[in-house]
């Protein structure tokens, strides 16, 4: 029985959907039987960071609205033969679904896979309601800005009342020499403020642009630092103990001598 | 001081900035305390402190919402003028 697992955020833009792919991706590359769902209804953008956009027939709220089978709306990884996307409807109105839907749609999809992740739409109405609706669990993406932490402390608050256990936190885009010069928050300063437990760091990458740009997923590219620090995610999702902030090994010697001065030991 | 700070450009980081504002602003959404109720509160709260110390200074009382290391912290503050009846 699939774990579902919501990947939301309050604010937009912090890269939800970039992070339900990789981890989608990464989960499949360990050998699970993974679906990724996309939950912006009206809003479709999950199959084209995926590079599956071309392939689309039938989607979501179809399913939904029982003019397509789940078997029919899935689409099949360009790669991986276990990673499915059932993709958001582009057109429709969102109000089209409503949290038990997706209640029944994840509960129907259970059996077949061992993860589905769910990509959450930005905000805190209706269309959040309905991705976290059918999730065993949560991971809120933030970035280290004021405005995404805030937006995120929101979101802990809101997914705790609907009982969906404490969230787990992905900070994403660190630049790791701002952070060092004093300029960025931390990941140790941003888990003090939000009081939740860490599952991952990602480093601020250009690799992220172009992989997005060709519809490919960063965790495929050996030399992405960003890739790397999803597969690490996946990893700790499936329970393996891996220590955080893997990727500062990459800093210069620089970094680490201002290091030193410019923050506390971790 | 912000005269020297910016003479010698060494202000604050802003990593630290941010955090302070990050702190003050999720008690103040956390907690859901209204400018009014605030306002509120202190007037109740110098009217019932002035019944048992007289010395309190009533105009002079701050409320505050604080961030505590462990837990959020509701803090007032209320001056007293200094007296000598005992003497």
């Amino acid at each position: 029985m699939a774990r579902v697992i919501t990947i939301t955020s309050g604010k937009g833009g912090v890269g939800k959907t970039t992070t339900t792919a990789n981890l989608g991706t990464a989960l499949a590359m360990r050998g699970a039987r993974v679906a990724v769902i996309d939950a912006d209804i009206g809003l479709r953008n999950l199959d084209v960071v995926m590079g599956l956009e071309n392939r689309i027939v039938y989607d979501l709220v179809d399913v939904i609205e029982g003019r397509a089978r789940l078997r029919q709306a899935l689409i099949k990884d360009k790669r991986l033969p276990e990673l499915f996307l059932l993709p958001a409807a582009q057109t429709r109105d969102k109000e089209a679904v409503t949290p038990e839907d997706m209640i029944a749609l994840t509960n129907q999809m259970r059996p077949d896979f061992d993860y589905i992740l769910v990509d959450s739409p930005a905000g805190i109405e209706g269309g959040f309601r309905n991705a976290i609706a059918g999730a065993n669990e949560v991971l809120i993406v933030t970035t280290p800005e004021v405005s995404a932490v805030r937006d995120a402390d929101r979101i802990v608050g809101l997914v705790e009342a609907a009982e969906k256990g404490p969230p787990r936190l992905i900070i994403n885009r660190i630049n790791s020499r701002l952070v060092n010069r004093g300029e960025m928050l931390s990941m140790e300063e941003v888990v003090e403020i939000l009081a939740i437990e860490p599952v991952g760091v990602v480093p601020d990458d250009e690799t992220i642009v172009i992989s997005t740009n060709r519809g490919e997923v960063a965790v495929f590219d050996q030399h992405s630092q960003a890739g790397r620090a999803f597969v690490n995610i996946a990893r700790r999702v499936a329970g393996e103990d891996v220590p955080l902030m893997a990727f500062t090994d990459q800093q210069g010697v620089l970094d680490r001598f201002f290091g030193l001065f410019g923050r506390k030991a971790r | 001081m912000s005269f020297l700070n910016n003479l010698f450009n060494k202000r604050e980081r802003s990593a630290q900035v941010a955090k302070e504002r990050l702190l003050t602003v999720l008690v103040h959404d956390r907690v859901k305390l209204t400018p009014e109720k605030l306002e509120e509160l202190k007037a109740e709260l110098s009217a019932v402190v002035a019944r048992y110390v007289p010395e309190a200074e009533p105009a002079e009382i701050e409320v505050t919402l604080l961030r505590g290391e462990s837990s959020d912290m509701l803090k007032a503050d209320i001056p007293l003028r200094r007296s000598r009846h005992d003497e």
